[in-house]
């Protein structure tokens, strides 16, 4: 294990992560999806989680699991001869992840390509988690508006430069509500949205195209041993409030998040492969109270500055996912010294003017004015390095519910928009053409204002999923599960076709091996039934279930509190009635179904997934089987619950 | 007992329910399901982050450390926002959006009070005739719609009416002062205000902005205000007919007064008497109705922002708007009681 080689820093090194969504509720409360996530339990558990018993079910398991994928049938994927002799699937899982791991550099991605596909086969076969959903995400636009595409990474990462509107010199646009523009402490989307406009980075995702791009960084190098970037920066950066950039000011903005305070996302700069990975030092810090914490030491970044253009980054660890993280917008660069919330500054100005009246950046839009959870205008910055925007001003109306966005969607007070659910007619949309990144362009009949409006629809990075905890459940239910589950059925039914039906976590937008990959991925799916992958096969279901002698087995799915992951669990306990599996739902509030992970307790739970930028291994992490061992959660493991060690072979 | 021992005895009173309320809320949010920190972090929240939040807004001190804590913010209003606005003081935060809300409220409570009670009045003094069955009917019709149907409604009649599509060429932008949407939040710069002789007064008024600011809030005033228009017309009604079949108008009428000093010196203030709750308890709807309306008409006012944190479990926050609303109903109610004895004299605090 790669990430386990530096011995100072095993807390570091492995920290929990992990992310949830809600159903419609999520997209339904924008602004709000984070209260679906988190973790309430975290100060009380102290260290003490229990050890998932369940090991009497260990040996068939895992002594079967060869002759059993010959009796499918009809999952003949090829791959058997590859796994050779007594080789489980967690075994090739927990391989294919130590190639990820251990092969970091650029020229590598081929086979770490081969290994994320073994993963999701591993993922599979063992059937320990079953993937039903990917997020869609719509875009709808009135024809004088002229925009580049958003990308899978959503429109908070599109900077809108190019836009334009005909005949206004103001683009129109509707967020959410947020209460913070300070980069390092803002991190859901209605923030991001706004950061990524007027705080530059080094790299960027245009549009959110899951394709890397310089912003203020002119070029880099990684060094032979895959641990030192050099980075060169622009030359006539400006900042917006007329200072250059320079490298100091890189390294500042890495210091804020790493070590301010207020700074949300402080594992970014540290952890691999979740994070960047930057080499640094800790020390233990005793507060008021006697707790003991390890913090990291200030100024002790592996961040050297080489001259005002040049500087060097040394990750702890080979990280091949470095300059994705470097995307985010906590990576936001701003002017050295501007804040005196890190060791070695006194500030320029207070923090409040940071987070609600000024920003700072080097981007092509700054903040104009801001009325909280009214509205907020952006106006053009005219020293910007690169081309400067198209429009004068962006005005944000900050509007949450339904009904008031329709109407200023109706009213054409917005240009670029979404339409919520209960006005949205999923027969009104046409799709012309798809593009190669899998994006349907065409149009949407807006029938209130009797205009074609532009149309764009594309899978986004959310997967939606049911997890088995392998070491409570036998595969054979898995199996019987997955065959049940009927993806297209789920997403027709519950999701209002406002979803894609998923096969595999990693969305067919980032698949590793491209669009003809994925589409040979789907059909070679075992489950489902021959012709349609995504149909319910309960028939195929019964009869593995009666060929392993499955007697009537109780089975429990825990769903966190949301209608929609309800509906699909008992689409599923429908299908199963005529079985052996006695499938009963159960409900549990977010913080506890997430303990119940740590402790083991669950069988099969729901949950979800969102990338903060595109890398498959960010995601990926958390199916290594050592990493799903729910022994170690929350401290040292950050898998899902999915307690996939018990099938390597060397647990058996 | 006199009037202000009553009064000095009402607020006593009162100290157990607005503990009771304010406790109340925070068993609720604390206890409940929802979590500050998973609101705030965000659905990729990592456990160094939780914990360091938790440690910063207090969520690891012992329980009844963090209850008092809280009792002592929420009726001094010194506290901040955990999530809604992170870091803000509360105060400021309420000063902010109260105008939205106070403006809302004021014309729901006017608007009623004009057309409702001239209209019951209107009604009681003639009984069974055509006008007072319309305006019966019509009056069980509006106050049997509940408020967000028909603000739903409302705002889908409006806004089709942009460039002139409504019925008869109506067309609500252009209407009055032309407004950009039916939505949003008022100004309320239209006053200014300057130093007179030391003092703040009013001393220049801003007509145009003035009526957009009524427009805007318009529709939602007399939608938030409908249920009590309605009621206080069917009560007026009543109320006006019961007093001019009583006796005293008999008598009255005998000594020979006038029929317009009868009605206008004995039975409308007769009339009054059972009006005076009505009006005082609309107060109640318009506090619990301002959540909806704000929401739908997008209104960046007290409700909006109460709905948000209660939705993020923003407990200082959350627990001062409660309090506010809270005292604000019991001082209505003292207010209801005290005006009691001024229209009626008849009613007295003894026993």
């Amino acid at each position: 294990m790669s990430r386990n080689a530096d011995g100072s820093k095993p807390d570091r090194t492995r920290r929990r992560l992990l992310a949830a969504l809600g159903g419609s509720a999520s997209v339904a409360l924008a602004g709000c999806s984070a209260i679906f996530g988190g973790d309430d339990e975290d100060g009380e558990d102290g260290g003490e989680t229990p050890t998932p018993s369940g090991d009497g079910e260990d040996g068939e398991d895992g002594g079967s699991s060869d002759g059993e994928d010959g009796e499918d049938g009809g999952s003949s994927d090829g791959e058997d001869g590859e796994d050779g002799g007594d080789m489980t699937h967690a075994d090739k899982a927990q391989a294919a992840w130590e190639t990820v791991a251990n092969n970091p550099s650029p020229k590598d991605q081929d086979l770490r390509n081969e290994a994320y596909v073994e993963i999701e086969e591993a993922v599979r076969d063992d059937m320990v988690m079953i993937n039903f959903a990917h997020d869609i995400t719509e875009n709808f636009w009135y024809p004088k508006v002229d925009w580049d595409r958003t990308g899978a990474l959503g429109g908070s990462y599109h900077q809108h430069k190019t836009t334009s509107v005909e005949g206004s010199d103001r683009l129109q646009l509707v967020n959410s509500t947020n209460s913070s523009l300070d980069p390092v402490e803002s991190d859901d989307t209605a923030s991001a949205t706004v950061i990524h406009k007027c705080y530059d980075k080094l790299v960027h995702y245009p549009q959110g195209v899951p394709e890397l791009q310089n912003q203020v960084l002119d070029s880099f190098e990684l060094s032979d041993d895959g641990l030192t970037y050099t980075f060169s920066l622009k030359e006539g950066v400006m900042f917006q409030n007329g200072d250059e950039l320079t490298a100091s000011d890189v390294k500042y903005t890495i210091r804020r998040l790493a070590e301010a305070d207020q700074s949300v996302r402080a594992e970014f700069v540290f952890d691999a492969p979740n994070g960047a990975g930057i080499a640094h030092e800790t020390e233990t810090v005793t507060d008021d109270e006697g707790n003991e914490s390890e913090e990291v030491v200030p100024d002790s970044l592996a961040i050297e500055i080489v001259d005002d253009y040049t500087l060097k980054v040394t990750t702890e660890v080979p990280n091949p996912a470095v300059m994705d993280v470097l995307t985010y917008q906590a990576f936001g660069i701003l002017p050295e010294g501007l804040i005196g919330d890190i060791e070695g500054y006194d500030g320029e100005v207070g923090v409040d003017t940071l987070r609600t009246q000024q920003t700072f950046g080097t981007g092509p839009w700054q903040l104009e004015s801001w009325s909280q959870n009214e509205e907020m205008l952006l106006s053009r910055f005219d020293d910007y390095y690169g081309s400067t925007a198209e429009q004068a001003e962006i005005i944000y109306r900050i509007v949450e519910d339904p009904e008031p966005r329709w109407t200023l969607i109706l009213e054409e007070n917005l240009d670029i928009f979404s339409i919520p659910t209960s006005f949205y007619n999923r027969n009104n949309y046409t799709v012309n053409e798809t593009d190669d990144r899998g994006r349907g362009v065409g149009t949407y009949y807006l029938e209130q204002n009797d205009v074609d409006l532009g149309y764009q629809r594309f899978t986004s990075l959310v997967t939606r999923y049911f997890g088995f905890n392998v070491a409570n459940t036998e595969r054979p239910v898995r199996k019987a599960i997955a065959y049940v589950l009927g993806q297209n059925e789920i997403n027709d039914q519950v999701f209002e076709g406002r979803k894609e039906p998923a096969f595999s976590f990693t969305p067919p937008s980032i698949w590793p091996t491209g669009t003809d990959g994925y589409d040979q991925w789907v059909s070679e799916w075992p489950y489902g039934t021959e012709d349609e992958p995504g149909a319910s096969n309960v028939q195929a279901a019964t009869q593995l279930l009666e060929e392993n002698n499955i007697e009537e087995t109780e089975f429990t799915v825990t769903t966190y509190k949301s209608p929609t992951y309800q509906d699909a669990a008992a689409l599923v306990r429908d299908k199963l009635a005529s079985t052996s599996v006695n499938f009963t739902l159960e409900e549990a509030a977010f913080s506890d179904l997430i303990q119940r992970g740590y402790d083991g307790d669950l069988q099969m739970y729901s949950l979800g997934w969102a990338w903060s930028w595109e890398s498959v291994a960010y995601g990926h992490f958390g199916f290594e089987p050592k990493n799903t061992d729910t022994s170690g959660m929350p401290e040292d493991n950050n898998g899902y619950y999915l307690d996939w060690h018990v099938n390597l072979s060397e647990n058996q | 007992m006199s009037r202000w021992r009553y009064l000095a005895q009402r607020i006593a009173m009162s100290v157990p329910v607005v503990f009771s309320v304010i406790t109340f809320l925070f068993l609720v949010l604390r206890l409940g399901p929802l979590d500050p920190i998973a609101a705030r972090l965000g659905q990729n929240a990592q456990g160094a982050n939780v914990q360091r939040l938790r440690e910063e807004i207090g969520l690891d001190d012992p329980l009844w450390e963090q209850f008092a804590d809280y009792l002592v913010e929420t009726v001094t209003f010194s506290g901040e926002s955990w999530v809604v606005r992170n870091g803000t003081d509360v105060s400021d935060m309420l000063l902010e959006v109260a105008g939205p809300t106070i403006w809302l409220g004021v014309w729901a409570i006017v608007l009623p009070l004009f057309i409702g009670l001239p209209l019951g009045f209107y009604a009681g003094l003639h009984p069974n005739s055509a006008s007072d069955i319309m305006a019966n009917v019509t009056g069980i019709i509006w106050r049997s719609m509940p408020n967000f149907w028909l603000a739903v409604l409302a705002l889908a009649f409006l806004r089709s009416t942009g460039n002139g599509s409504g019925p008869f060429g109506f067309d609500w932008y252009t209407f009055g002062p032309t407004t950009q949407s039916a939505v949003g939040t008022p100004n309320l710069d239209f006053a200014t205000i300057g130093d007179v002789f030391g003092a703040p007064m009013l001393t220049g008024m801003d007509w145009s902005a003035f009526f957009v600011d009524v427009k805007l809030i318009l529709p939602a005033a007399i939608i938030l205000g409908s249920s009590s228009m309605a009621a206080e017309l069917r009560l007026g009604r009543t109320a006006v007919l019961e007093n001019v079949n009583s006796n005293y108008v008999e008598t009255a009428k005998a000594k020979g007064l006038k029929g317009r000093t009868i009605v206008w010196k004995h039975v409308f203030r007769n009339a009054l008497i059972p009006l005076v709750p009505i009006v005082t308890n609309e107060a109640f709807i318009l506090i619990g109705g301002s959540v909806i309306m704000e929401q739908i008409f997008n209104i960046n006012g007290l409700g909006r922002m109460y709905f948000r944190a209660i939705q993020t479990a923003d407990v200082p926050l959350a627990g001062s708007i409660v309090f506010l609303f809270t005292v604000i109903i019991i001082f209505l109610n003292i207010l209801q009681d005290i005006l009691y004895t001024i229209i009626d004299p008849r009613v007295g605090y003894d026993q």
